[in-house]
C-alpha cells in the first residue's frame, strides 16, 4: 500500500540545514500495522506528515497504492488524503468550538456527504467508540482518553484505508491508553493499515513490525508477528 | 525603570514593523481628522465673542406675519434703537446696521471703480458698542457727519495705496462723495462683521431717522447692563407693540385694535439674540454675513469624535492581536516574578510612544491638510502653534488617548497565564460576543451611517441641480452693477442684442436666484383692510425678462413697453393666485394697490399670470410675486445661444469698455450663482465624502488587524479542518463569513439611525429627496464589499499555510 523510496527531506534555517530524512526507504502493505520508534528529532514525525500527504519530501519516491505521489500539488494532495487518510494526534487536536458530534462530522462535510447519512455514519462510530453518551459535549468536558476516542472517532469515520498515528497515547495515562491501542488494534483487523510513531514500547508490542529509526534513517526492522 | 520600559517598548514595535506602522498611521489620521475638526469647532463656538462686552450685547429681532406671509426677520424697525435706548433703563448702547450689499467707489483721482462686496450705514456708536479701535482718526467723531466713512485697512490699500487716508474723498457709484474720517484694522474673519469693508455715516441714511414700525431693514443691537434678567427685558419688548407698532398702524388702518389685529392671526413679535448666537443659532431669511448652523457643528464633532473614537479601537484591535505573539514573553515575565502592575505599565508605555508617534505625524498631517480643508469648509483656520495652550491640550490629548487606546491590550495581556501562555495557548477563545466584535460592530455602524450620509447629502444636491426650477438657467450670463452704465445702459443693451450669439437681454434688479429680498402688502380693490393683506415681493423688470429667462404664461399676456397701460400691469405668479384665493382667468383684469391709507391709491391691474418658479433655495416654498414693468438697472440678464462662452463674454465686454469705461465688468453664469446658494451643502458633502472615506479606511485597517488576530487564533482549528480535508476556498469562507456576520450586524443597526437622522437633515428642505431602498442597499453593498476585500487577504493567508506548522507538537 505504502512504499518509500530514498525519501529525503531538508530544513533550513538561515544558517543550517537539518536533514530530517535520509535515503530512507520501506513498505507497508494493505491491512499492516507497523510501529515506527526512535528517539526525539530523528525524523518520525516528518515522516509521518510526508506520509499524510501534509508535506512534501524533497527528494526519492513515494507511492501510495501504486501511484508517485511526492510531486503532488497541495490540491491533489488533499483530495487523495480526505478520502484515505486518517489522523491521530498526541494532543488530539479537536476544535475547542466544536460539539464531539460536530468534531467527528468534520471529515464527512469535507468529503461531500449528506446530513442524514452523516448522522448516522457518526452515531454509528460514537457507538463504537463508546462515546455516543457523550456526543453533545465539548472537548474540555471530556477526559484526555475520551478525547482520543473521539480523535480516533473522527479518524475513522471516513473508512480511511490508511490511518496514521502521531503518539496517540502520549497525553494519557496507561489505562486510557490501552483503550485507545484496543481501539487502533480492532480497527486494524477490520482491514485498516495503520502507521503509529510512539515512544512506547508497551504500545509498538499492538503492532507488526516495528522500524527503529536514528538521525532520518531506518536502523533496524523486527517482525513481531 | 521607566527607561527600561521605554527601550523595551521602543525594541518590541520595531520588531512588529508592520503593526507599528499601522498602528500609527491609522492613529495619526484619525489625530489629524479630529484636530482639524476641533480648531474648525473651536472657531465656530468662539464666533462674535472677540468684541468687548460681546456676553452683553443682543441683536432686536423680529418676527412678523402679516398678509399670508411670516417672516424670521434679523431686522428691525428704524425707531427701534432710539426707543429702547430712551425707554429702557437697563440698555446702555444701541447700534444699527443698514446694509448696502456690493457698491462701487473710486477715489476720486481714480476713474477706476473697486467693487466693495459689504457695505454698510452704521451709527455713530458702532465704535464704542465693540470696543473697536481706529488706527487713523478718531472714534468719537468718525461716523457723526453725513458722507463720511470708515473703512479697513485692507480698503483703504486698495484704494489708496496707505492706510493714511483720513480727510480723503471717495465716490461713490460715481455720484455721491465721501469723506473718509477712519481707517480700522480688518474685522475678524470669523465675526458677523468680517465681510465688510466700509462703514458709511447712518447720518446719510434719511429713512434712518423716520418713525416708521413697520418697515423692518436696520440690524439693532443693544447692549445691557450687567445681570440684566432677560425675561424682564423680553415682557418690556412685547409692550412696544401697543406702545408704538399699533399706534402708528392705526394711521394706515384706522379700525385696527390690539383686539382685532390678534383675532386676524397677524401678529408682530420682537425678540432677542445673543451676539454670539448669532452664527450658530439664527434662522433668520437675512443675517448679515455668513451664517453657520449648530447642525453642521453637530455632524463634525460626532464625525470627529468617531473619528479619533475608531483610530483607538484600531489600535485595540490591532494591539491584541499582535500580543497574541507575545503571549510567551508575558508568561516568561510572570514567571520570573514580574507583577501584573508592571506588565500594564509596560503595554501602556508603548501605546504611548505610539500615540506619541501618531501626534506628532497627525500635527504635520493637519498642517499639510490645513489649506484643503479649509477651501472645504468655507473657513479660514489656523493651527495655533504660537499658543502655549495647544501644546498643552495637545499632550494631554496624547497621554489621555496612549492610556486608553493602551488599557484594552494592556489589561487583555497582563492577565495571560503564564503556564498557558508558555504551553503557546496564550488566548482561550472567549465567547463569539467579545469585546473586540463588538468594536468591530461599533466602527463598521459608524461607517455605514457615514455612508448613508454622505449618499443621502449628495443625492439631494442632485436633486436640486436637475430639479425643474420652473426658468432656464442655463447659458443665462448675468452682468452685475449695470447702474454704473448710467444713461449709456440702454445702448449698451442695444450693442448686445446686435451680437449674434445673443438670443435676448432683460434689464432688472431682481433675478431668480436667492438674495435678499423683502415682502409688501398689497391689498385688492374689493378688500382693502389688513387681514386680507397679501404679502408678495416686488420686481421691477422690463418686457423681456419672460422671454429671456423662458418664465411660463398660464393666463393672460407679457409685458408690452409701447402701451403705455402697462406701466400700472402686474404679471403675478400662481402663489398669488392662490393667496387670493381665485383661479387665472379670475384673476386677470383684476385691481391691486400698496397704498392702502392714501385717498386716491395707485391701483396695478392684472395681466398676466405665470407658472411658479423658484426663485428662493429649494430649501423655501415658493412665496408670491408680482412682476411690475419698471426700470431696474441693477443686473443684466442675457440669454446666449452658443456655447462658445468665452468668445461672447469677450465681445460683450469690449462692448461695455467702450461705452462704459472705467467701471468694473461684473458677470456670472446664472446657473454659477444658483450653484452658490448652495455652498453649505455642498460643503457638507464634502466634509462628509472626506470623513467617510478616513472612518472607512480607519475602520478597515482594524478590520485587517483582527482578521489577521482571528486567524492567528484559529490556527490550530484550520491546521486540523485541513488535514481533514477543508479546501481552501471552504476555510477562506469560514474565516471570512465570520466577519462579515460582524459587518452585516453593523449594517442592520445603522441603516435605520442613517435613514433617521438624514430624514431629520432633509427636512431642512421644501423640496427633497425620498431616502429610497436603493441609498440603503448601495450602502450595505459598499461596507460590506470593502470588508470582504479587507478580511479574505489575511483569511486567503490563513487557509493556505501549511497546517503541520500549527500542528506540530514537537
Amino acid at each position: 500500500m505504502i512504499k518509500i523510496t530514498n525519501l529525503e527531506k531538508y530544513y533550513k534555517t538561515e544558517e543550517v540545514q537539518t536533514i530530517a530524512l535520509n535515503k530512507l526507504s520501506f513498505e507497508v502493505k494493505q491491512g499492516e500495522f507497523a510501529a515506527i520508534m526512535g528517539p526525539s528529532g530523528c525524523g518520525k514525525s516528518t515522516l509521518l506528515n510526508i506520509l499524510g500527504l501534509l508535506d512534501d519530501p524533497d527528494g526519492g519516491s513515494y507511492l501510495f497504492n501504486g501511484i508517485e505521489v511526492a510531486g503532488y500539488n497541495e490540491r491533489k494532495r488533499a483530495q487523495l488524503r480526505k478520502h484515505n487518510i486518517g489522523f491521530v494526534f498526541q494532543s488530539f487536536n479537536l476544535i475547542d468550538e466544536l460539539s464531539v458530534f460536530e468534531n467527528v462530522e468534520l471529515p464527512l462535510i469535507y468529503t461531500g456527504v449528506k446530513p442524514a447519512e452523516r448522522k448516522e455514519r457518526v452515531h454509528a462510530v460514537l457507538e463504537k467508540m463508546q462515546i455516543m453518551h457523550r456526543r453533545k459535549h465539548f472537548p474540555q468536558q471530556l477526559s484526555g482518553g475520551q478525547q482520543q476516542r473521539v480523535a480516533v472517532a473522527r479518524a475513522v469515520v471516513n473508512n480511511p484505508k490508511l490511518i496514521l498515528a502521531d503518539e496517540p497515547t502520549g497525553n494519557l495515562d496507561s489505562s486510557n491508553g490501552n483503550e485507545v491501542m484496543d481501539l487502533l488494534t480492532e480497527l486494524n483487523e477490520a482491514g485498516t493499515t495503520i502507521i503509529m510513531v510512539t515512544h512506547s514500547e508497551h504500545d509498538a508490542k499492538f503492532s507488526h513490525r516495528i522500524i527503529r529509526m536514528l538521525d532520518g534513517q531506518k536502523v533496524t526492522e523486527n517482525v513481531l508477528v | 525603570m521607566i527607561r527600561n520600559y521605554i527601550k523595551i517598548a521602543f525594541r518590541s514595535l520595531k520588531k512588529q514593523p508592520f503593526f507599528t506602522l499601522i498602528n500609527t498611521l491609522g492613529l495619526a489620521i484619525g489625530m489629524a481628522g479630529g484636530l482639524l475638526i476641533a480648531l474648525y469647532i473651536y472657531e465656530e463656538l468662539n464666533h462674535d465673542n472677540m468684541f468687548a462686552d460681546a456676553d452683553r450685547i443682543y441683536r432686536i429681532e423680529t418676527d412678523i406675519k402679516f398678509g399670508g406671509a411670516e417672516i424670521k426677520s434679523a431686522e428691525a424697525a428704524p425707531p427701534m434703537a432710539g426707543t429702547l435706548q430712551t425707554d429702557f433703563a437697563e440698555v446702555e448702547n444701541t447700534v444699527r446696521f443698514r446694509t448696502l450689499g456690493s457698491n462701487l467707489l473710486r477715489s476720486s483721482d481714480k476713474t477706476a471703480n473697486i467693487k466693495e462686496l459689504s457695505t454698510t450705514y452704521v451709527d455713530s456708536t458702532f465704535f464704542n458698542m465693540f470696543g473697536l479701535e481706529l488706527i487713523n482718526g478718531n472714534t468719537e467723531t468718525a461716523l457723526k457727519e453725513t458722507n463720511t466713512l470708515v473703512m479697513t485697512r485692507t480698503a483703504a490699500e486698495n484704494h489708496f495705496g496707505s492706510v493714511d487716508v483720513v480727510g480723503k474723498s471717495l465716490l461713490l457709484n460715481n455720484k455721491e462723495t465721501y469723506m473718509v474720517t477712519g481707517v480700522m484694522e480688518d474685522l475678524p474673519k470669523n465675526s458677523f462683521l468680517g465681510d465688510y469693508s466700509i462703514f458709511m455715516a447712518m447720518a446719510g441714511n434719511v429713512a434712518s431717522r423716520e418713525n416708521i414700525w413697520g418697515g423692518n431693514n436696520y440690524y439693532t443691537f443693544v447692549k445691557l447692563a450687567p445681570e440684566t434678567r432677560m425675561d424682564n427685558f423680553q415682557l418690556q419688548l412685547d409692550g412696544l407693540l401697543e406702545k408704538y407698532v399699533l399706534p402708528w398702524a392705526k394711521k394706515t388702518f384706522p379700525g385696527m385694535t390690539a383686539d382685532s389685529f390678534a383675532a386676524s392671526g397677524n401678529y408682530i413679535k420682537f425678540h432677542t439674540i445673543p451676539l454670539t448666537d448669532i452664527h450658530l443659532y439664527s434662522d433668520n431669511q437675512n443675517e448679515m454675513g455668513e451664517t453657520g448652523t449648530i447642525q453642521n457643528v453637530y455632524i463634525l464633532s460626532f464625525i470627529g469624535f468617531f473619528l479619533i473614537f475608531l483610530a483607538c479601537v484600531n489600535f485595540m484591535n490591532l494591539s491584541t492581536a499582535h500580543s497574541l505573539k507575545r503571549s510567551k514573553e508575558v508568561g516568561i515575565r510572570k514567571t520570573l516574578g514580574s507583577n501584573r502592575l508592571q506588565l500594564i505599565v509596560q503595554f501602556l508605555t508603548e501605546s504611548g510612544l505610539v500615540a506619541f508617534a501618531s501626534m506628532i505625524i497627525a500635527i504635520v498631517i493637519a498642517f499639510i491638510a490645513l489649506p484643503f480643508f479649509n477651501d472645504l469648509a468655507g473657513r479660514n483656520i489656523s493651527i495655533p502653534f504660537t499658543e502655549p495652550l495647544f501644546y498643552v491640550a495637545i499632550l494631554l490629548i496624547t497621554i489621555l488617548l496612549g492610556l486608553f487606546s493602551g488599557s484594552y491590550p494592556a489589561f487583555v495581556i497582563s492577565r495571560f497565564i503564564p503556564v498557558d501562555t508558555l504551553k503557546g495557548n496564550g488566548m482561550k477563545n472567549s465567547s463569539k460576543w467579545n469585546i473586540r466584535s463588538m468594536l468591530v460592530v461599533f466602527q463598521f455602524g459608524v461607517a455605514v451611517f457615514l455612508i448613508v450620509g454622505t449618499l443621502v447629502v449628495f443625492q439631494q444636491l442632485e436633486f436640486i441641480q436637475n430639479k425643474d426650477l420652473g426658468f432656464d438657467k442655463e447659458q443665462v450670463l448675468v452682468i452685475n452693477d449695470t447702474y454704473a452704465a448710467g444713461k449709456q445702459l440702454n445702448v449698451f443693451k442695444q450693442d448686445v442684442l446686435n451680437l449674434s450669439a445673443v438670443k435676448s437681454a432683460t434689464l432688472s434688479s431682481f433675478m431668480p436666484t436667492p438674495s435678499s429680498r423683502s415682502n409688501s402688502s398689497y391689498f385688492r380693490e374689493s378688500a382693502m383692510d389688513q387681514e386680507y393683506a397679501i404679502q408678495m415681493q416686488t420686481w421691477e423688470v422690463d418686457d423681456d425678462y419672460l422671454n429671456t429667462l423662458s418664465l411660463e404664461l398660464i393666463a393672460g399676456r407679457d409685458f408690452n413697453s409701447q402701451s403705455a397701460a402697462d406701466s400700472t400691469a402686474v404679471i403675478i405668479n400662481e402663489s398669488t393666485l392662490a393667496t387670493l384665493g381665485l383661479s387665472a382667468e379670475e384673476a386677470l383684469g383684476i385691481r391691486i394697490t400698496e397704498e392702502v391709507e392714501r385717498e386716491n391709491p395707485e391701483f396695478y391691474h392684472v395681466i398676466g399670470v405665470i407658472k411658479d418658479f423658484h426663485y428662493e433655495s429649494l430649501r423655501e416654498n415658493i412665496g408670491s410675486l408680482g412682476l411690475f414693468m419698471k426700470r431696474s438697472t441693477g443686473s443684466m440678464a442675457i440669454k446666449l445661444k452658443t456655447d462658445d462662452f468665452a468668445s461672447v463674454i469677450a465681445s460683450i465686454e469690449s462692448i461695455w469698455i467702450k461705452r462704459v469705461p472705467g467701471q468694473p465688468f461684473n458677470y456670472r453664469f446664472m446657473d454659477d450663482a444658483f450653484e452658490t446658494s448652495y455652498k453649505e451643502e455642498r460643503r457638507l458633502g464634502s466634509i462628509f465624502i472626506v470623513f467617510t472615506s478616513l472612518s472607512i479606511f480607519i475602520a478597515c485597517l482594524g478590520l485587517f488587524g483582527l482578521a489577521a488576530f482571528n486567524a492567528q487564533n484559529r490556527i490550530k482549528e484550520i491546521g486540523v479542518r485541513k488535514v481533514l480535508g477543508a479546501s481552501v476556498s471552504q476555510i477562506t469562507y469560514g474565516l471570512t463569513t465570520d466577519f462579515l456576520k460582524l459587518v452585516a450586524i453593523a449594517t442592520i443597526i445603522a441603516l435605520p439611525f442613517g435613514w433617521y437622522f438624514m430624514n431629520i437633515w432633509l427636512e431642512d428642505f421644501s423640496y427633497r429627496i425620498q431616502i429610497g431602498w436603493e441609498i440603503m442597499s448601495f450602502s450595505a453593498i459598499l461596507v460590506i464589499s470593502i470588508a470582504i476585500i479587507t478580511v479574505s487577504y489575511q483569511s486567503i493567508k490563513a487557509a493556505l499555510a501549511n497546517p503541520i506548522k500549527s500542528l506540530r507538537t514537537e
